[in-house]
């Protein structure tokens, strides 16, 4: 593939020439005392991060309803963010127009919650440290596409550890026009390859009532998942989870419930609703208090439900989510 | 004892669509064709109105079955509402395939003059559910 090598800091010097213009914003980690974190860097980068092996949350949970009036923004983001706002694309919450989005190869990521000061921010010294070590999250370590291929454009790193970058469309040609040099033909050959198959997802109820059963309720998965998107949720009004004198009405009419109620019922309309999007980042779990392995459940039942249909999140800009599309010779045996 | 026999029964919610199933059901009436007092109709005017979450929270708040019920493929009042039906409750039963409780969804296609079927197939699902559910009161 036709690809352009990029030299020893030369992608901070391609992304500071492209940050002289006022209009222009860049979205990407920043090194700072206490770890990598996500900034959007205006005028000037200040330490700049490539990678980021800390996963807090999803990057894309800030591009949603954002309609940049003319705003040039580049996000240099993980693979799995970028899947996420292709979905918020698709879902008409993020206007494309002036935005370029970069996957970057991702080597995994610790958990926020963990023990983050001693981890290096360089691509070799982090396989060296994920050698080492097994604190990489579970969500990274199942992930289905940590490969740049997502998105415009690329970020690959191959075996001799340089850095590529790689155009998929017409806007990653603008973006590869903006780094020095001449593309050439990559000949070695990329350090990430594609994931294999997970097992087909299958569990009881038992178990996901037990697992379930430390939940409080505070709707932070919900509020931290990127494709999560609705603004007026189902769970907001008094349908779902009735409070007060609708609770008390409940409880009169139809018997004693267990508080907080619906427990259950949300995580598994959450998982319903998101399951065609779901980029299985693992965002819910950490922002979830209670330590509730939500990853495993939204990933699985995802995983399982888009192939059905042979659909990936955020693989690309043009394939339609499968709910609002459909074939008219298809699912003979759907009915009963 | 009564209560013993009420409990026995199970409760079956049905999403019918305004334009077929539920008409069929009107004209199972009028022919005084009977069905189990524990199907429980909701008229909605596509069954592409039926959001799963319904559906969940339906099973979730104690029914023991949930049918979806539309047009034949093609014959959608609103032209191709069924399709996404079709898709939407196909995969939701893929999720419940996944935990393990696929017994508890159905989706039925049932014309406007087919009163017959309908009675035959709820009457069906309804014996269905009940054998299973008296079978796991006893063990």
């Amino acid at each position: 593939m036709l690809g352009k090598k990029i030299k020893n800091g030369s992608i901070e010097d391609t992304l500071n020439r492209f940050l002289k213009d006022d209009q222009h914003l860049i979205l990407g980690f920043e090194k700072g005392e206490n770890g990598v974190s996500l900034r959007a860097f205006k005028n000037h980068l200040d330490h700049y991060s490539l990678l980021n092996p800390i996963f807090s949350t999803n990057g894309a949970l800030h591009l949603r309803r954002l309609f940049s009036k003319g705003t040039k923004i580049i996000l240099m983001l993980r693979p799995c963010e970028i899947r996420a706002y292709i979905e918020l694309i698709k879902l008409n919450q993020i206007e494309r127009e002036d935005i370029i989005a970069v996957s970057i190869d991702c080597l995994g990521a610790v958990s926020s919650k963990d023990k983050t000061d001693d981890i290096p921010t360089e691509a070799d010294q982090l396989r060296e440290y994920f050698k080492k070590t097994d604190t990489i999250r579970w969500a990274c370590n199942v992930c289905r596409e940590r490969r740049g291929v997502v998105g415009d454009a690329g970020i690959r790193i191959d075996r001799d550890g340089l850095f590529w970058a790689f155009s998929y469309t017409e806007k990653g040609d603008s973006f590869l026009s903006l780094i020095e040099g001449e593309s050439e033909e990559s000949k070695t050959e990329m350090l990430m390859s594609g994931s294999e198959k997970q097992d087909q997802f299958q569990i009881d109820m038992k178990t996901f009532s037990k697992d379930f059963s430390k939940c409080i309720m505070c709707m932070n998965c919900r509020d931290m998942c990127p494709v999560c998107y609705c603004i007026d949720c189902v769970f907001n009004g008094d349908e779902y989870l009735p409070k007060g004198d609708a609770l008390l009405n409940k409880i009169l009419r139809s018997g004693p419930v267990q508080l907080p109620q619906g427990k259950e019922l949300f995580h598994f309309i959450r998982m319903y609703h998101v399951s065609q999007t779901c980029v299985g980042c693992g965002a819910c779990e950490e922002a979830c208090p209670q330590g509730i392995p939500l990853t495993k459940y939204f990933k699985g039942t995802s995983e399982r439900l888009q192939s059905m249909f042979s659909y990936m999140s955020g693989r690309s800009f043009d394939e339609p989510i499968p709910y609002v599309t459909f074939l008219e010779d298809e699912l003979k045996d759907a009915e009963d | 004892m009564l209560q013993d026999k009420a409990e026995k029964n199970p409760e079956i919610i049905g999403f019918a669509c305004s334009y077929c199933t539920f008409k069929a059901s009107e004209m199972a009436g009028s022919l005084r064709m009977k069905y189990p007092d524990g199907v429980k109709l909701v008229q909605v005017p596509c069954s592409s109105r039926v959001d799963p979450a319904f559906v969940i929270k339906a099973i979730f708040e104690g029914a023991d079955g949930v049918f979806v019920a539309g047009c034949h493929p093609g014959d959608c009042h609103f032209i191709k509402g069924n399709y996404f039906t079709r898709r939407k409750i196909a995969a939701l039963k893929e999720m419940f395939d996944a935990f393990s409780m696929n017994d508890k969804l159905r989706l039925f296609w049932v014309s406007a003059a087919e009163a017959r079927r309908f009675v035959e197939k709820v009457t069906g699902m309804y014996n269905e559910i009940k054998e299973r559910k008296n079978v796991r009161k006893e063990n």
